[in-house]
């Protein structure tokens, strides 16, 4: 065996990546493609679909949920530029500022994936609720109006998915701003820039593949996100993924649902796309 | 602190699911909420969408020789909802009483599994083994009225001779429950229990007495509650509301009648709060909701923590719903099944079932059962709890009560599809 190997060693490469190809095939090319089948098929769930090849379920799906789409596209922008604003200066004080405590910051950055995110959701339900603990004290003193609500509201979802994925943006903006060299920022200074100018002109640039990194784990999962708006939202602020969760297993319409999630990919790697184009117009080497 | 808990954990399993989950909720009986994690995208409906193949439906069921009439085999698999059957004391539903009791009456040992989420999951986990003939894993299988519709449409269900096979049926149940519109002359099916879907409210918040559907569907009169406000975002039942608010009888709807009832829903829509699944319970018990569609026995079980909520048949009339027990084409045991049918129309069963269940109880010489063991009953909370359930009109409706409810429509595919992406509009346009 070892002598195979010996013989023929520029497989190897190839071998480590077995596992994953494997994985990827079944888990992940496997339904991708069967989901672009089952997109242009015609039928019903209790006579079966056939593949007909009709492609009218795209143009349907995308006049149906425009609104849905955009909306999700927002709430996405919207929550990436919160999370970055929030995240990076709390990367920024744990990378520079957090001296021995590091370890235990961290931790505590991570302390809620200790918790599922399904739980911790449904706990902001029970403290926004109308008259739950916050809300109730606020009216029983009446510094808020009775009628008044948090949950139903856009503000409520957006404050949803920014903090079930705040912690995805900590994490590669602090392994960013960890490994910048010290001496970099000290030159700046010994140069006569002032803190703020070496803070834009060094921390910054040598930190967006740090702000890459997060901006995508921010805002791909919550253009797709599906439980915060389930649980947090009212019909007001259905998301794509409540639209497609319901096609497919309410409605039973494989079709649109599957031509819905294909728009969906699609329009998140074409955003994906334009901003790495963009940041590379950034000289940006990540 | 445990009681938090358990609070926690139905609220999330309520949260997690859309469709009428809990039979027999989580409400009274503590320590019983599952986490389902995941839940909302249930697998076997996402395995069924990957695999859509088979597109042959047997020709007519309705035309092949009914089943039973033979000995039962010992075997039976029956495949029911959570929380829809008494368990024993360790809350373990294999070793139900009423099961152990079926045991000891006929010797048939029965694997009870709690595999239906809800009716359509269900029916894509067990569809492509009906389409190809392939017997389907299941004796008895519960689903609710149109559905069991549904598939004595496509072939899908054996028939039986009642009179023969489920004597019991016959003698003992309601008449209500007796040839009802989506399976005639229960040629396929019996009920297992049902229950009405209705208006629930919580007097502390509605100053008024409510009666009627314009109360909650009118936007005129449904504007002083704006954002307190809970409809079901299940379609049969939202739709059939606005259907009877509209004064049609939902079972004989047209698609005109379906686009005026969406119209209603969309302009109560502005004072909705939200189109809710099982969820709507913890709105109605912490005062988020002032009045909402509701369950019959959910509403049931929160009057034992307040009394005071209220569940009405409203005058235009309200839904009624029947879970059937039926047998899939090709079972293995329909002897056994049949056994089983006819073992739960015995009083002392039913009454059995009934004390655990809390939704309407399709036998009602349950109830003179239930008051003697309330009488009988040892500790003061049982003798309460068994009294409520024995007098409550939600366990055993009036006959008035009954006369005002209706059944839903059975959709064929086309007309499924028209409603459902009506009804989406409404829910997430």
């Amino acid at each position: 065996m070892s002598g195979w190997l010996r013989r023929h060693r520029a497989v190897v490469p190839y071998l480590f990546l077995v596992p994953g190809g494997l994985w990827l095939t079944v888990f992940f090319l496997v339904p991708v493609l069967t989901m672009a089948s089952v997109s242009l098929q015609e039928g019903t769930l209790g006579s079966g679909y056939r593949l007909t090849f009709n492609f009218g379920a795209f143009p349907e799906a995308i006049t149906r949920w425009d609104g849905q789409l955009i909306r999700s596209l927002q709430y996405g922008l919207v929550v990436t530029l919160l999370t970055l604003l929030i995240g990076y200066p709390m990367a920024y004080t744990i990378a520079f500022r957090g001296g021995r405590y590091k370890s235990i910051l961290l931790l505590l950055v991570i302390m809620p994936f200790f918790t599922s995110f399904i739980i911790r959701t449904i706990s902001w339900k029970f403290i926004l609720a109308d008259q739950g603990v916050v809300l109730g004290t606020l009216k029983d003193l009446g510094w808020v109006d009775a009628g008044f609500r948090i949950l139903a509201t856009p503000a409520a979802v957006i404050a949803g998915i920014t903090y079930n994925f705040l912690p995805f943006v900590v994490l590669p903006l602090y392994v960013a701003l960890e490994k910048i060299d010290h001496r970099l920022i000290e030159a700046a200074t010994d140069l006569y820039a002032s803190r703020v100018q070496a803070f834009l002109r060094v921390t910054l640039p040598l930190s967006l593949p740090g702000v890459f990194a997060a901006t995508l784990l921010a805002f791909i999962p919550a253009v797709g996100d599906y439980i915060n708006a389930e649980l947090l939202g009212s019909p007001g602020e259905t998301m794509i993924g409540n639209v497609i969760q319901r096609l497919y297993l309410v409605n039973n319409d494989y079709p649109q649902a599957s031509a819905l999630s294909l728009i969906l990919m699609i329009g998140i790697l074409l955003s994906v796309f334009a901003y790495t184009r963009l940041l590379r117009g950034q000289e940006l080497t990540g | 602190m445990s009681d938090e808990r358990t609070k926690l954990e139905r609220a999330i399993a309520r949260a997690l699911r859309d469709d009428r989950i809990s039979r027999r909720s989580f409400l009274r009986k503590a320590g019983r909420g599952g986490i389902y994690a995941g839940g909302a995208l249930s697998l076997p409906a996402i395995l069924a969408a990957c695999g859509i193949g088979s597109s042959s439906s047997p020709s007519a069921g309705a035309m092949a020789s009914p089943v039973g009439g033979g000995e039962p085999s010992g075997t039976l698999i029956f495949a029911n909802w959570e929380l829809y059957i008494d368990p024993d004391e360790n809350d373990n539903p294999q070793n139900s009483p009423t099961l152990v009791a079926f045991k000891d009456e006929t010797g048939i040992e029965t694997t009870y599994t709690e595999n239906i989420l809800d009716n359509q999951s269900f029916f894509a986990e067990i569809q492509p083994d009906l389409a190809a003939g392939n017997p389907p894993g299941y004796d008895i299988i519960v689903m609710t009225d149109w559905m069991i519709g549904n598939m004595i449409r496509l072939g899908y269900l054996e028939s039986f001779d009642v009179a023969r096979d489920v004597p019991n049926f016959v003698a003992n149940a309601a008449d209500k429950y007796k040839n009802p519109s989506y399976d005639a002359n229960n040629l396929h099916s019996v009920p297992w229990q049902s229950g009405i879907t209705g208006i629930g409210y919580n007097p502390a918040l509605v100053s008024e007495e409510i009666t009627s559907m314009a109360q909650l569907l009118d936007p005129a009169m449904a504007e002083k509650y704006t954002g307190q406000i809970g409809m079901f975002t299940e379609m049969r039942d939202s739709m059939s509301f606005a259907l009877l608010h509209n004064g049609v009888v939902p079972k004989d709807a047209t698609e005109a009648d379906v686009e005026a009832a969406r119209d209603v829903l969309l302009a109560q829509k502005p004072h909705v709060r939200g189109y809710f699944g099982n969820d709507y319970v913890n709105g109605l018990s912490d005062g988020t909701l002032a009045m909402t569609m509701a369950w019959s026995g959910d509403v049931f079980q929160l009057q034992f923590d307040n009394p005071d909520l209220k569940f009405v048949v409203p005058e235009e009339g309200a839904m009624l719903w029947v879970d059937n027990m039926a047998i899939p084409k090709g079972a293995a045991h329909p002897n056994d099944a049949l056994a089983m049918m006819d073992h739960v129309y015995k009083p002392e069963a039913a009454a059995q079932l009934a004390e655990w269940v809390n939704y309407i109880c399709p036998v009602p010489a349950a109830q003179d059962i239930i008051r003697q063991h309330a009488d009988e009953a040892e500790s003061q909370e049982d003798k309460d709890y068994l009294a409520a359930v024995a007098e409550s009109p939600l366990v055993f409706p009036t006959e008035e009560m009954l006369s005002r409810l209706h059944s839903y429509k059975v959709l064929d595919e086309a007309e499924e599809r028209v409603w459902n992406e009506m009804f989406q509009e409404v829910v997430q346009g």
